[in-house]
């Protein structure tokens, strides 16, 4: 945990430190979904043979901060048969989770990060799981049919990417002997990780996907079919609840990918954070890249891709990177 | 000349079904081949007889006469000309004008639209048609509008009484989910539409699912419903153009053509040939513009935002070239009887020579973006398939018909215009699925792009309208049908030798064609519903027309 200097030793430090961090964390991540709401109009329009926003602000950059005023602005409205409790608590559980995981990706050396939990690589990945929670209850509350249709299609979703997500990762945390984020970025200071853990890297980016909900994977929210999927009848706030909770995802889960495969902060010359920001933002603009350029699967097509194709790579990587450890720890013990 | 099978059912037509007048006519004045008028018993018989040899149900209607209502059945044939045979039955008025004719839903269930339709037009009632609700009129509407008898409301008279018929609409609504047709718990009813991004229009289909696969679907429509054949009964024959314009608005060329070779042919006069060729080429840049404009939007019902633009960007370019021409950009109106409104500006044909080679580029680029992208085959391959005897049933035509291998295309087999003297072909595919709908229509752009080149070779010049024609048509009754993007198009003419139509019935190819989803929905995912509807290419407005 990173000491800061100014602040005062005992319990009163460590309140003052978790409102600053906090505040620090919630303004961070609603001006970087502006951004990253900017940069995905501005990429999606270069592929569509367009321009994107324009006019407000230096290159229409303000544009998405007009708009979240326009949604912050709007009325709350609810339908009448809706389950009044559980359709306003949805978007807050969706949004929640996304922010804790925050808590725990390395930022730059020397332990700088805002809690470096010794198991915070099991940390990241119950929380996101949290958020599919908050998904199955708005579409529920909704009473609707097309929200409830997404909200079902999210759940098998997220539960089938779920596990190739966690044993792609496996691979790292078997080289990088640690379960502490900052430990497996400690332990790229020679070789990223996905330079020998390739096919993890690609499993990875490809259920992450799938967990945020993203192009070609957006089959809850997919808005030829659904309409709007489980936020169907959302408006105003909570609808940009949702919205933030989505990027914040990308976001996060860009960080990670960042984190555990190139080498997070690690970099030459620049501070530790710019590297890890420069690291996410390339990953979300291939994101980006993926959702305006492919077709959606469809929802059987997708269940049978992550049980039949991902899921039995990930095995073999984990297999694989067993027994490479095991023969290397072999043959290093036979040579010292 | 009548083909065999033609002289076969015109014996059998004479002999076994013992039709009281059975007359061979010339497919050059009439577009009709064989017409014949039998007993309103005997008309299921003749529909079997028309399905055992391979013709399709092209349009059923009715006339409104003094003594009785005529309905009229047409039959077709996929193949060369010479075979539109027409059927009519008597159905002679009882008290309040009320009449009853057969029904033939269990030869082609096509017919359960059209009888639909003839039922809340004319009031004619078919017996063992077992769903006789409105089909384009709301559903509690007591009109019966294409009745000579009907005059209309004065406009703004009855306010009270359409909002009472709304309002009745409403709980219409409501009423269309039966408790009693949910067998078990987790079945449940969508609605999809008519408020729905991928319905293309107001579109409404209700889904009898189970979980996200389809059990049942129904398309219900008349949502866009203006009535242009009522519209046309009132107007004069020059008055009738922008309705033609207006029935599918994203390939309209198509539809002024079908008016133009009716009223030509009933008239027996011949455009001269600088017409010609401007019809087929501003004809068949629609037609590109139109698949165009369905590309865009299938892959976006799939998820595929990007493409849209790209086919957008390369439409408006066809509509820039078009609006030259016409100055419309959309609802274009362009045709005249013999003529044209006016010619085409000089620097309409170098654009068209510019926009060509950078159009076959894009083609290319759509085949490396799209058909091989292994995500949109995994979509489209094997969904949606029909079968031939689908198509035949219902009546379908267009590029859905030839991606099941059936080579159908009027440009070629009942040609109108100069399209004899044109080398294009006619593409077909084999699977019938969403897939090979999508590769038809991609090879028919390339065809398509081969005749505007070979047009602009050979433009010749000369006059663009024949003077002063008469302002009436023959009497006599006329047929016409044209390709359109979407399949047959056809318009039945009476004509009393007035200033105006006795009575016009369009068959629009999009009709039949969406009535197919009946059989091709079930057991579809959701996904799949709105896969199949992107293929089918519909356009509402020329169904409810």
């Amino acid at each position: 945990m990173t000491a800061i200097p100014f602040l005062p030793a005992g319990i009163l430090g460590e309140a003052l430190k978790i409102v600053l961090w906090g505040t620090f964390v919630v303004l961070f991540i609603s001006v970087n979904t502006l951004f990253l709401v900017w940069m995905e109009r501005k990429v999606s329009a270069r592929i569509q043979l367009r321009r994107g926003p324009l006019h407000v602000g230096p290159a229409g950059l303000l544009q998405t901060l007009a708009d979240a005023i326009k949604l912050l602005s709007k009325e709350l409205v609810s339908p009448r048969r809706a389950d009044p409790f559980l359709y306003a608590l949805a978007p807050a559980l969706v949004f929640a989770p996304v922010i804790a995981a925050f808590l725990v990706v390395p930022l730059g050396p020397g332990g700088l990060s805002i809690r470096d939990l010794n198991v915070g690589f099991l940390f990241v990945f119950s929380l996101t799981n949290i958020a599919f929670i908050g998904i199955f209850i708005a579409g529920w509350s909704s009473n609707n049919k097309y929200a409830l249709l997404g909200s079902m299609r999210a759940v098998a979703q997220n539960i089938s990417y779920e596990i190739p997500l966690l044993l792609s990762t496996m691979g790292v945390v078997m080289m990088a002997g640690t379960l502490r984020m900052q430990g497996i970025v400690e332990a790229q200071d020679k070789l990223w990780f996905v330079w020998t853990q390739p096919l993890a890297f690609l499993l990875f980016l490809v259920a992450a996907l799938a967990e945020a909900n993203r192009a070609p994977f957006d089959i809850p929210e997919a808005e030829s079919e659904l309409v709007a999927g489980f936020h169907t009848e959302y408006s105003g706030i909570r609808f940009a609840l949702f919205f933030l909770g989505e990027y914040t995802a990308i976001f996060v889960s860009s960080a990670i990918a960042a984190s555990l495969f190139l080498g997070g902060w690690q970099g030459p010359f620049l501070p530790g954070p710019f590297w890890l920001l420069l690291k996410t933002y390339a990953i979300v603009f291939v994101v980006m890249w993926v959702r305006w350029t492919f077709p959606r699967l469809r929802s059987d097509q997708l269940m049978a891709f992550a049980w039949k194709v991902l899921i039995p790579f990930a095995m073999l990587n984990v297999f694989a990177t067993a027994l490479f450890l095991q023969l290397h720890a072999l043959f290093a013990g036979r040579s010292a | 000349m009548p083909s065999a099978s033609a002289q076969d059912l015109q014996s059998w037509l004479l002999g076994a079904v013992r039709a009281d007048e059975v007359t061979e006519k010339d497919p050059k004045a009439s577009g009709i081949v064989l017409e014949a008028l039998v007993g309103r018993e005997r008309i299921r018989e003749v529909a079997s007889r028309f399905l055992a040899e391979g013709y399709y149900l092209e349009s059923l209607t009715a006339a409104d006469f003094t003594e009785c209502f005529e309905l009229v059945y047409h039959f077709n044939r996929w193949g060369k000309a010479g075979a539109r045979s027409c059927v009519r039955v008597l159905a002679p008025k009882g008290p309040d004008e009320t009449a009853s004719g057969v029904s033939i839903r269990s030869v082609y269930p096509s017919a359960v639209w059209y009888e639909r339709e003839v039922h809340e037009m004319f009031g004619v009632t078919f017996e063992g048609h077992d769903n006789p609700k409105r089909l384009l009129l709301p559903e509690s509407s007591a009109i019966f509008p294409l009745r000579k008898s009907f005059k209309g409301e004065p406009k703004g008279s009855d306010v009270t009484q359409s909002l009472k018929l709304i309002e009745e609409d409403r709980e219409g609504f409501d009423v269309a989910f039966p408790k009693t047709l949910v067998q078990r718990n987790k079945d449940y009813y969508l609605n999809m539409g008519p408020q729905h991004p991928s319905t293309h229009g107001v579109l409404r289909v209700l889904l009898h699912l189970d979980g996200e696969r389809v059990l049942d679907a129904e398309p219900i429509i008349g949502y866009s419903h203006r009535h242009h054949e009522k519209m046309m009964e009132v107007q004069n024959y020059l008055a009738c153009w922008p309705n033609f314009g207006r029935l599918d608005y994203v390939g309209a060329m198509s539809y002024n053509f079908g008016y133009a070779v009716l009223i030509e042919r009933a008239m027996g006069i011949q455009p001269p040939p600088r017409v010609e060729h401007i019809r087929v080429l501003v004809t068949e840049l629609n037609r590109i513009a139109s698949h165009l404009l369905w590309m865009g939007t299938f892959l976006l019902d799939l998820g595929g935002f990007t493409p849209f633009f790209y086919c957008f960007d390369d439409r408006e370019k066809i509509l820039d070239i078009l609006e030259m021409a016409t100055g419309e950009r959309l609802t274009y109106d362009y045709f005249r009887f013999g003529g044209l409104d006016r010619d085409i500006p000089a620097e309409m044909v170098p654009a068209i020579r510019a926009f060509l080679p950078e159009f076959k580029k894009h083609l290319r680029d759509y085949r490396t973006l799209v058909t091989n992208n292994v995500i949109f085959e995994r979509r489209t391959r094997g969904v949606g398939v029909m079968t031939r005897d689908t198509a035949l049933r219902y009546g379908v035509t267009g590029p859905i018909l030839r991606s099941l291998g059936v080579p159908f295309d009027l440009r070629r087999d009942e040609p109108y215009s100069i399209y004899p003297s044109l080398d294009f072909e006619v593409p077909t595919a084999t699977e019938g699925d969403v897939y090979s709908r999508y590769l038809v229509r991609t090879r028919e752009m390339e065809e398509s792009v081969k005749i505007v080149q070979q047009v602009i070779e050979r433009l010749p010049a000369g006059e663009t309208t024949l003077g002063k024609l008469p302002k009436n048509v023959p009497k006599g009754e006329y047929y016409s049908a044209v390709e359109s993007a979407r399949g047959l198009f056809g318009i039945y003419l009476i004509s009393d030798g007035s200033l105006n139509p006795y009575r016009i019935k369009l068959r629009t190819p999009s009709f039949s064609n969406l009535n197919a989803l009946v059989d091709v929905l079930p057991g579809c995912l959701v996904s799949d519903v709105v896969a199949v509807l992107g293929s089918i290419d519909i356009v509402l407005p020329e169904i409810d027309r």
